[in-house]
């Protein structure tokens, strides 16, 4: 299928307050890529001057090294899964999937399979007569998708595909989008506010903030290795502690930890909550007060206050612990990271 | 709350009276009087008949036609494209409905005729003088007034039609590869069916039934000319009766065809969508297009009002170019003709009472099918709309029908007498709809919380209405009373019909009779039509100015 290259690409709707700074992604064939952020930090603008419908101020976009920032949105080929759905409301299911493909110009029959094929995909095709209308968010999301890949796109774009959707379906939906595109090695640009959705799914992401990308890489590097603060805690809960690196350890209110990289000086060091455990009696750990917790069934999620430090700890299948109880806590050599 | 709900269906029953006697009455009469065998065979063997309600068809269609041709590129514009000046234009395109065609027909003449504005430019270049207004001329010269009078219902059902399209739908046409011709036919030509037969079949029955316009060009083998011709002899000869009930069937049948040819308004679910609006900003010169044909067709709408300025204050204003000087002696000989000062009082006071008519009932129907929506409220909803089916002249007839038929309407409402309350009534009841959706829109747009609440702290249903509904839609409430007023001020069909002493000449009267005078005639009628018009201008400019640009919601249908 294609790579997807965007070079210096500036956008900004006021002058002066860029929407997309500079901003450079390369998305690999046949890669699901996630691009995860806040809301307004600019994603959707992105995923628009990618289809064409908003055009950069500056830069560069290619498709399989072809230049296409100077192509309408009708040459792009760049089929995007919208928001808020966008079915047509005076067609049917069966005519809103197979718009793309008349256009095309492809013949009747050929229409007729490649529209009922996608249907099937997203389990809608006795939902074919439909108007779309009278399908419920789930199903007219369904559509959505379906109607973008009946094209067979070298390129998929899903901007919050699933934001509408109940937790079960949401779930039911991640898994269907997942093998889809590993199915047909789609080429396909993501875009969430929704980490858990980014995670389970990526091949590779990115977190953006301020119409910069901070960080790029696999869910697993990002989530263990975030580059920065903001890539840290938007991924997941993460305490940070305040400490000084010397000579490979790292020295804070409650102890002394052996750290990774060439670091010296103030640093802080971040550690997430469930890499955080509660010390059996004679094994290696620091003391600590449990302030208050909360009983969340699979895991327990606990503050102890450690030399003064509030830490959250995530404990699964978790002990009945009372406030006020002294603890012990430990975590792995290695664990704990620094942050630039 | 049970006495509140009695008072409600009260409220409602005494209002379904109301429009059960003044409208359903008189279409009621109407049909009874004309549905005569003998009567509508002879209209159907009568050539000249058969010619006028033929002539008034080919009106109506080409009129249409024309409406189109103006409002559907205009409105395309207007919502796809930003331009400098792009809402001073959409303003603009209200133009027309401070131009009564009735009056600009004279300036027509004036631009057109033989000796007129144009052949005068003609024959100072040295060419031959045209006879435009002869022949097929005037055919054509009304269905064009009419269609400049017209243009803005159309422009303004389309533009709200456009705009509840969410522009991802056309967004994701391109997305899967649809070009701008076909995204145009098969995604924004549907979705905006609804606006187009709104529009359509409004301007279809108004041109259908317009009496002023082909009265004014002297086209009397048109179906309304021939009807207000036959008022005369109507006690003799109900034929007139008869062309009603067929114009009132054909309008229906018009509305019908419309409403098949359209496929009705199957798509009214609203699309939600997030995307804001998506007008292209134009580069360089470009982006004086769109405004230049915002332009272009207001200069069209004005110029036979220019024209009748010209008139209106020109000295000798007969084959040349330009008027020969500039006076005021018009207006003395307007003013001096017994019927135009006491026409200005009967105007103001049928309209003042046809408005205040028009916004409580307007009001009631209003608060009835947004808010109460009690059983029944969707039908005095639909009730309250026909008379925008209804063409002003079965109305008309029909109150003269009861006045000769019940001897309490005759009683009451004597046309011969006093024709106040008759007149009053019959501009009330063909105004209610844009009272009602203005009202309406008003409601819609102000959330019933803040009513729920002001019950909550202890307030009364009376003490809500006046302390916080009414206040907060109080803009609706002067723009639907100000457009009752001023439609009032303008109307045609019923005033020539209804008035019948020169003593209660409304100011249209006034006009058609002070046009007919042989030589000063037209341009004492023109300086009348001028301050008319003024009069109407300010009206209308005040209304804009308290609705903004919420004003389109009054014509939505």
């Amino acid at each position: 299928m294609g790579t997807v290259l965007l070079k210096n690409i500036c956008k900004s709707f006021t002058p002066g307050v860029p929407v997309l700074d500079d901003l450079n992604l390369e998305i690999k064939s046949g890669e699901l890529f996630f691009l995860l952020g806040p809301s307004g930090c600019g994603k959707s603008t992105l995923m628009r001057i990618l289809s064409g419908l908003t055009s950069a101020d500056s830069g560069s976009i290619s498709f399989d090294g072809v230049e296409v920032q100077d192509l309408p949105p009708e040459k792009r080929q760049a089929a995007m899964v919208f928001q808020n759905y966008a079915l047509w409301p005076h067609m049917t299911v069966f005519e809103n999937v197979a718009f793309g493909l008349k256009i095309r110009k492809l013949p009747r029959k050929e229409v007729q399979e490649r529209v009922m094929e996608a249907l099937e995909m997203v389990h809608l095709a006795d939902c074919a007569d439909r108007k779309a209308p009278q399908l419920s968010g789930g199903q007219q999301q369904r559509v959505a998708l379906a109607r973008a890949l009946a094209v067979d796109p070298p390129l998929l774009l899903l901007d919050e595909p699933l934001s509408n959707l109940d937790a079960r379906l949401r779930d039911a939906m991640r898994e269907e989008i997942s093998s889809i595109c590993a199915k047909r090695g789609f080429t396909a640009l993501y875009v969430t506010h929704d980490r858990q959705e980014a995670l389970s799914m990526a091949d590779r992401m990115g977190v953006m903030k301020d119409g910069k990308i901070r960080q790029i890489g696999t869910p697993r590097e990002l989530y263990e290795h975030p580059g920065d603060r903001f890539c840290a805690e938007f991924l997941g809960d993460i305490n940070f502690i305040d400490g000084k690196v010397d000579n490979g350890n790292f020295s804070c209110s409650f102890g002394t930890f052996p750290v990774a990289g060439d670091f010296s000086g103030t640093h802080t060091a971040a550690i997430r909550p469930e890499r955080i455990a509660f010390a059996a009696d004679g094994e290696d750990g620091f003391d600590a007060e449990l302030i208050s917790g909360s009983y969340l069934g699979d895991c327990s999620s606990w503050i102890c206050r450690a030399g003064g430090v509030d830490l959250v700890v995530r404990e699964f299948a978790p002990e009945e612990r009372a406030a006020g109880e002294q603890v012990r806590l430990k975590f792995a050599p290695g664990r704990l990271l620094i942050l630039e | 709350m049970k006495i509140n709900r009695i008072f409600q269906y009260g409220t409602m029953a005494a209002l379904t009276l109301f429009l059960s006697v003044f409208l359903l009455l008189p279409v009621f009469i109407v049909i009874q009087v004309g549905c005569d065998w003998s009567l509508i065979m002879e209209v159907c063997r009568s050539q000249v008949y058969r010619e006028g309600l033929l002539n008034s068809l080919q009106i109506a269609v080409v009129t249409t036609l024309m409406v189109a041709l103006i409002s559907v590129p205009l409105a395309l514009l207007y919502d796809r494209f930003d331009f400098p000046g792009r809402e001073l234009c959409s303003l603009a395109m209200l133009l027309p409905m401070i131009l009564p065609p009735f009056v600009g027909a004279l300036g027509f003449q004036q631009l057109l005729g033989h000796y007129g504005v144009f052949n005068s430019i003609l024959a100072a270049l040295g060419f031959e003088r045209v006879d435009f207004l002869s022949g097929n001329g005037v055919f054509w010269s009304v269905c064009f007034i009419e269609a400049l009078h017209l243009y803005p219902i159309f422009y303004l059902n389309i533009v709200t039609a456009l705009g509840n399209i969410d522009p991802a739908l056309n967004e994701a046409g391109a997305n899967l590869g649809g070009n701008k011709w076909q995204r145009f036919f098969r995604i924004t030509l549907p979705l905006m069916r609804p606006g187009l037969l709104a529009g359509g079949s409004i301007v279809l029955v108004w041109s259908f039934t317009e009496m002023g316009t082909p009265l004014m060009f002297g086209f009397t083998r048109v179906a309304p000319v021939q009807i207000l011709n036959g008022l005369n002899e109507l006690e003799t000869n109900p034929l007139p009766y008869t062309l009603v009930l067929i114009m009132l069937i054909v309008s229906a049948l018009l509305y019908l065809v419309s409403r098949l040819a359209l496929g009705g308004t199957a798509n009214a679910t609203p699309v939600k969508g997030n995307t804001s609006s998506t007008a292209v900003k134009l580069a360089s010169w470009k982006k004086f297009l769109p405004g230049a044909a915002f332009v272009l067709v207001s200069f069209c709408a004005v110029l036979p009002h220019l024209a009748l300025l010209g008139i209106a204050f020109g000295k000798n204003y007969y084959n040349t170019i330009l008027p020969q000087g500039f006076t005021l002696a018009h207006f003395d000989s307007a003013l001096s003709n017994v019927l135009v000062l006491p026409s200005i009082g009967n105007s103001l006071r049928y309209s003042l009472l046809a408005m205040f008519i028009a916004v409580v009932i307007g009001v009631v129907v209003a608060l009835a099918s947004v808010r109460w929506k009690l059983r029944g409220s969707v039908a005095l909803d639909l009730l309250s709309m026909l008379p925008l089916a209804v063409p002003g002249v079965v109305v008309a007839f029909g109150f003269l029908g009861m006045t000769v038929k019940f001897s309490w309407a005759a009683a009451l409402f004597d046309p011969v007498e006093n024709p106040l309350w008759l007149l009053s009534i019959a501009y009330a009841v063909r105004r209610i709809p844009y009272v009602v959706r203005s009202v309406g829109s008003g409601l819609e747009q102000t959330p019933e919380e803040l009513e729920n609440a002001a019950r909550n702290f202890g307030a009364t249903a009376w003490q809500v209405l006046c302390k916080i509904t009414l206040p907060l839609i109080v803009a609706n409430l002067l723009v639907g009373g100000l457009f009752a007023f001023s439609f009032s001020m303008l109307e045609v069909s019923d005033s020539l019909i209804l008035a019948q002493k020169s003593e209660f000449f409304p100011i249209t009267k006034a006009l058609f009779e002070l046009s007919q005078i042989l030589g000063s005639g037209p341009s004492s009628a023109s300086a009348f039509g001028v301050w008319a018009m003024c009069f109407l201008a300010v009206t209308l400019i005040a209304a804009g100015i308290l609705l903004g640009k919420r004003i389109g919601s009054i014509f939505k249908f």
